[in-house]
């Protein structure tokens, strides 16, 4: 077949199959993994890159990787010469990485007898437990040694042959090897996966051609956000929001953000000037995740279902102060940047956008991915486990809708544990599961409510909860009430008082002690 | 319209009664049966308002008359799922957990869609109740409803005006106790009641859950629609009596149907299956990939005969809704011959998933204003407007042409144009049937491709070079393919049940699945029909989260251990014989044998099919318009060869020959082509 530069059938062909390539990963990874987080709750991402690192397709995933994993192929190249069969492993937030529980391995891909690889496939999955001071590694950590095991780029597959050596120093390292082994395994499948099928897109395109529909796709994406910003307001466009803590002290901590629009020059510039700097806890944020969420905001503006590559960034600049909340440097801890906020940084920027398109943006969804950890060993079979899910909330209410309820939001769309895979799988009894009536906020069109969970602990255990909306509660626009905020409560065993919990801790429970957590709700649209 | 397409060669039984399978399809009823030892087929208007209209008047006028066997393929539960027009049904469930039900698994089905629409759960929380109950995972009961709990419960939904009960109780295919006990006192109701550990016994409540809904909300109507159709059919019948195809692609007696509607929700596309396996057998290709495009979507499915046939799935979800009983694998593409090609905002073209539909239907029809893949077809010479539904839509070639190059794009001509239409809608094809081939671990190039429906024809050969499939099948009659797959079918019905146990029990499932046999014969037996049982089993290394199905053989059951192994490697890429197993689900089938049919294979007589050719017309391949011969099907007969570059085309359908393929008329006088190209097996 041959392509001519600016083709758009072939450029709609080639486009199809990039896709139903990651998309294939995602199915191989699901399939065999071994964790319910993976397996059940699909806490992953899949993604094809060109030879220069640029992403040209990621699967239907989480959109927290989606601006993310592009650094974790730039830290593998820079820090390996990666070979034919060669896979590499990494979890560094300093060096490619998010936070650590997320293990990304990326496989460079040589078409015909190339020297340098045409391609990467990538997958990147959240690990229940990488070790560290607490269970499921994503506690009030203080910096991040204690976070879990780092791991900087290195080989994980050597010309085609796991290296065992330095998957045996990653296994001692974590508390559930066993588990993890399996789900590492499942990530090499799912690179072979992607491998096998890339081989065969440059057979039946030829390498040459490819090199041109690759640029093509990435100017096709750009062209999209381009067209999209000339329709913005042209001026600036302030915001901020707050996360209540860091998890260490009680204090709260800003995130502030200005929108610049250019319509004629079809760009956006947005600066996070005025943010707090790094904290002692665990909500630093490195720039890859803020990075992320600027990518989602502009992917979601987009009427067109257009494909997630790199094209999409081109229009953006970003600014973040350095050594900041959105922008941490070692050794400060990051294992709530990733999922609390993540979120954060979106509540923002769309706040910033509603003074642009006030029409076009929701009202603030829950605002967190209620992290819970759970880990100690089974009284059932002596093994040790490691248990992480998060709960969904409300969504925020739209002009026209009222918010979905219970269901998940922005950065994340895992799916729930089902109960009897949960049960199956830990020393665990679900006692309740449902809406949080009345949570949503009130307005012309009701914020979504968020979810009620109690879970019953049948051994002794660490918990460990990180969770956010407690004190700045899910604002609404338009007149549109805030959403409730979202709480959590344990009941020691056989006695009947429940003692509420702060956002984020960690805790000893024993057998039968109940935890309950409520979800926030979004908030309303419109004054009722 | 009436056509045969042989005889059976054997006649089983004295006096057989008449055997007649009827499918309702959303346009035509479809009629096929076998007498005489011929199959006789005919085509009637559909009646949407009454569908039991049309099958009425089917029987009376194929000459039904005493000791008749109605086979029945019907829409009606799948238009009461698309239409949300099932009933109003209470959710009664462990309390505690009664939003289960419409909170599904969390997610948004819009990743980037901040103006998606919100859910409608098919139980409104009014309708939703819970019972103070709770079984463990391992089965222990750890309460029980006491009996003014279950009477409360039945104040309760007696109050609420359900007009049916599903029941689903957490962990209740461990231990269905409670369930029985809950199930037992709804009853009284007088409603129908579904409960979970009959029509799915196994773990993950949600899906469980909503497959037990989805049967209660449509069991007040499947079942007075079958009861009646059944009397009527007998009152006018003596003695008749009717099955229902069931979307796994087994037959089930009218009355189990009517308790279980849940499994016939696709019965007429599970017709469609069968028939093209069985047509593709008759032919001796046993792998097959079968394509079946229509006007707004495109059916794909595979199926090899020495793997047990069609592939079946446990994940579907039909119009929005989790359905976890086995039916065929049937997996849609939203692109048909109505999709819509436009360019977006970044100049890309894409086709689909917008359909013209058949109001205002393509620009050719006369009112439409969108190009469309038919209008591209059209444009390229693709289509003929005399044999098009035998002449009775006119197809308007000059307007196609001029809307369609108003909306052109960049591109140079109109015929670019529409070729590119095309293409990108084979690009969706053939990635449908990289899903079902290639994800699963089936290479294309080992596979037949049986291509039916309105468009498969057209299509078929540049989909099977894309894939490297090497050969295309036309099977003869394929706009009765359904009601052929209907008339032939097996009767089956599954069985199955979460055991949830380790490899190392796999010697010791006897007394679990004779349990299941037992109900399995005594099902049967009150049918007045003898089975066979099937057993498989549902394996995974312990700890994932899917399993694979793979056979059990009772005498050597270890052997399901090593199909494991390989079917792992086979799908997955690896496998490790030293990792342990986990036994999840035990699955029986128990099939009645259809009646054997054969039908007569003719002599082959080499021929050039010069009878049946009827013009010759410019046809667009390859960037330019090529001479081609036009053939009309009807007048081929068993042994004539045509080469392409050709069309030859029927009263439903129109096959395409590019340059280099060529077409044999078989012994039955279905198409076989070998599709040549640049790629061969």
């Amino acid at each position: 077949m041959n392509a001519r530069a600016s083709d758009p059938i072939e450029l709609t062909i080639f486009q199809c199959a990039v896709h139903s390539i990651a998309e294939e990963m995602g199915a191989a990874l699901r399939r065999t993994a071994l964790s319910p987080n993976i397996k059940e709750r699909r806490d992953y991402s899949c993604a094809v890159f060109d030879g220069k690192g640029r992403v040209i397709a990621m699967g239907d995933h989480m959109p927290v990787h989606l601006g993310s994993m592009p650094m974790s192929v730039a830290a593998a190249v820079a820090a390996i010469d990666l070979g034919p069969g060669d896979i590499a492993i990494l979890n560094d937030p300093y060096a490619g990485g998010t936070h650590l529980p997320d293990i990304t391995m990326v496989l460079p891909v040589f078409v015909a007898s190339e020297k340098r690889p045409s391609f990467y496939v990538s997958n990147r999955a959240h690990h229940a437990d990488v070790g560290g001071r607490f269970a499921g590694s994503m506690g009030p950590a203080e910096e991040i040694f204690q976070e879990g095991i780092r791991i900087p780029p290195v080989r994980i597959v050597r010309g085609g042959v796991v290296d065992r050596e330095m998957l045996d120093l990653i296994l001692l390292n974590v508390r559930t090897p066993r588990e993890r082994e399996g789900d590492l395994d499942a990530q090499i499948g799912a690179c072979r996966v992607g491998e096998q099928r890339i081989q065969q897109l440059a057979k039946k395109f030829g390498a040459r051609a490819l090199e041109s529909l690759v640029d093509e796709l990435l100017d096709y994406s750009e062209r999209l956000v381009r067209a999209e910003l000339r329709t913005m307001p042209a001026g600036e466009f302030c915001a901020e929001d707050w996360l209540d803590s860091d998890g260490v002290t009680d204090e709260p901590r800003k995130i502030a953000v200005r929108l610049r629009f250019d319509p004629d020059a079809a760009s956006v510039h947005v600066d996070f000037a005025g943010s707090s700097a790094q904290v002692a806890g665990s909500v630093n944020a490195v720039r890859a995740i803020t990075l992320s969420a600027c990518f989602y905001v502009l992917r979601c503006l987009l009427k067109e279902d257009a494909p997630a590559t790199a094209g999409i960034l081109r229009p953006l600049t970003l600014t973040c102060p350095e050594g900041s909340i959105v922008d941490a440097r070692p050794p400060a801890a990051v294992a709530g940047g990733n999922v609390e906020t993540s979120q954060r940084i979106v509540d923002v920027l769309l706040r910033a956008l509603a003074k642009a398109v006030p029409e076009r943006v929701p009202a603030a969804s829950a605002g967190t991915m209620s992290n819970l950890t759970i880990g100690g060993v089974d009284h059932r079979t002596g093994e040790p486990f490691t248990y992480y899910e998060t709960t969904a909330g409300g969504m925020g209410a739209r002009m026209g809708l009222d918010g979905v309820s219970g269901v998940q939001t922005h950065m994340t769309n895992s799916l729930n544990t089902p109960i009897e895979a949960l049960e199956y799988a830990y020393p665990f009894r679900v006692l309740r599961y449902g809406y949080r009536c009345g949570s949503g906020g009130e307005g012309k069109f009701r914020g979504g409510d968020g979810l009620t969970k109690e879970i019953e602990v049948l051994t002794r255990a660490q918990m460990t909860l990180l969770a956010e909306r407690r004190r700045f509660r899910p604002w609404g626009l338009q007149g549109g009430e805030e959403g409730a905020a979202g709480k959590a409560w344990v009941s020691r065993a056989g006695r009947a008082e429940k003692v509420e919990l702060p956002g984020k801790c960690s805790l000893q429970l024993a057998a039968g002690d109940v935890l309950r957590i409520e979800t926030p709700g979004g908030g309303g649209w419109g004054k009722k | 319209m009436i056509g045969f397409i042989g005889h059976r060669e054997i006649a089983k039984r004295e006096k057989a009664d008449l055997r007649i399978a009827i499918d309702t399809g959303g346009t035509f009823t479809d009629c096929v049966c076998l007498a005489d030892g011929q199959l006789r087929v005919l085509k009637l208007f559909s009646t949407p308002a009454d569908p039991s209209l049309a099958v009425l008047d089917g029987l009376r006028q194929m000459g039904a008359g005493e000791g008749l066997n109605v086979r029945h393929g019907t829409t009606v539960g799948t238009n009461a799922m698309l239409e949300r027009t099932g009933a109003q049904v209470a959710f009664v469930t462990t309390a505690g957990f009664e939003d289960t039900i419409a909170i599904g698994r969390q997610t948004r089905a819009r990743l980037y869609d901040w103006f998606q629409p919100v859910p409608v759960s098919l139980v409104p929380k009014k309708l939703r109740f819970g019972v103070n109950e709770r079984v463990s995972a391992e089965g222990e009961a750890l309460r029980t409803p006491s009996e003014e709990d279950l009477a409360a419960l039945v104040k309760a939904v007696r109050a609420s005006g359900a007009e049916a009960v599903a029941i689903s109780l957490l962990f209740s295919f461990a231990n269905p106790a409670a369930e029985r006990r809950v199930e037992a006192a709804l009853l009284e109701l007088g409603i129908p009641v579904s409960a979970s550990h009959r029509i799915l016994p196994e773990f993950r409540e949600y899906e469980r859950a909503s497959t037990t809904v989805v049967n209660a909300y449509l069991a007040p109507k499947m079942g007075s629609y079958l009861t009646n159709l059944e009397n009527r059919i007998a009152a006018q019948h003596k003695g008749g009596r009717m099955d229902v195809m069931q979307s796994s692609g087994g037959i089930v007696p009218a009355r189990l149907a009517a308790r279980e509607p849940v499994r016939t929700v696709l019965s007429g596309p599970a017709g469609g299956v069968v028939g093209a396996c069985q047509m593709a057998r008759w032919a001796a290709f046993d792998r097959i990939i079968g394509f079946d495009m229509g006007g707004t979507s495109t059916d794909v499915f595979l199926a090899d005969a020495a793997a047990g046939g069609a592939e079946r799935t446990r994940e579907s979800v039909v119009a929005g809704v989790p359905i976890g009983v086995p039916m065929l694998d049937i997996h849609t593409a939203g692109a048909g011959g109505g999709s819509i090609a436009r360019f977006d905002a970044g100049g890309m073209l894409k086709v689909g998933p917008e359909s013209a539909g058949a109001d205002p239907g393509p620009i050719c029809f006369g009112r439409g204003t969108l190009p469309t893949v038919t209008d591209a077809n059209l444009l390229l010479g693709r289509m003929d407007s005399a044999s098009f539904l035998a002449g009775g839509v006119k197809l308007d070639r000059d307007r196609a042409e001029m809307l369609m190059s108003k909306r052109k794009g960049a591109l140079a001509t109109v015929e670019e144009f529409a070729d590119g239409i095309l293409r990108v809608v084979e690009t969706e094809m053939e990635k449908a049937i990289r899903v079902i081939s290639v994800e699963r671990g089936h290479d294309p190039r080992s596979f037949t491709l049986v291509a039916f429906g309105g468009g498969g024809p057209l299509h078929a050969c540049a989909l099977a070079r894309a894939l490297r499939i090497p050969r295309v099948l036309v099977p003869i009659l394929p706009g009765a393919l359904s009601a052929v797959g209907i008339l032939l079918a097996d009767v089956v019905r599954d069985y199955s049940r979460t055991v949830m146990l380790g490899g190392d029990a796999i010697g010791a499932l006897g007394k679990d699945f004779a349990e299941l046999e037992k109900m399995g014969a005594e099902e049967f037996a009150a049918e007045g029909l003898k089975g066979t049982a099937q057993h498989t089993l549902d394996l995974r290394y312990r700890r994932q989260g899917y399993e694979l199905n793979v056979e059990y053989d009772p005498q050597v059951p270890a052997r399901s251990i090593v199909a494991f192994h390989r079917l792992h490697a086979q799908r997955y890429g690896f496998s490790d014989a030293e990792r342990p197993i986990e036994i999840v689900n035990l699955r029986l089938r128990m099939t009645a044998e259809g009646e054997p049919y054969v039908p007569r294979r003719h002599e082959l007589v080499a021929g050039d099919g010069s009878a049946a050719f009827y013009a010759e017309r410019e046809v667009f391949f390859e960037r330019r318009f090529r001479p081609t011969r036009f053939y009309q099907r009807e007048k081929l007969t068993p042994g004539d060869r045509i080469a392409g570059p050709a069309m030859i085309t029927e009263y439903t359908a129109a096959t395409l020959l590019p340059p280099g393929a060529s077409a044999l008329v078989d012994g039955f006088g279905n198409l076989v082509i070998d599709v040549g190209g640049e790629v061969r097996a």
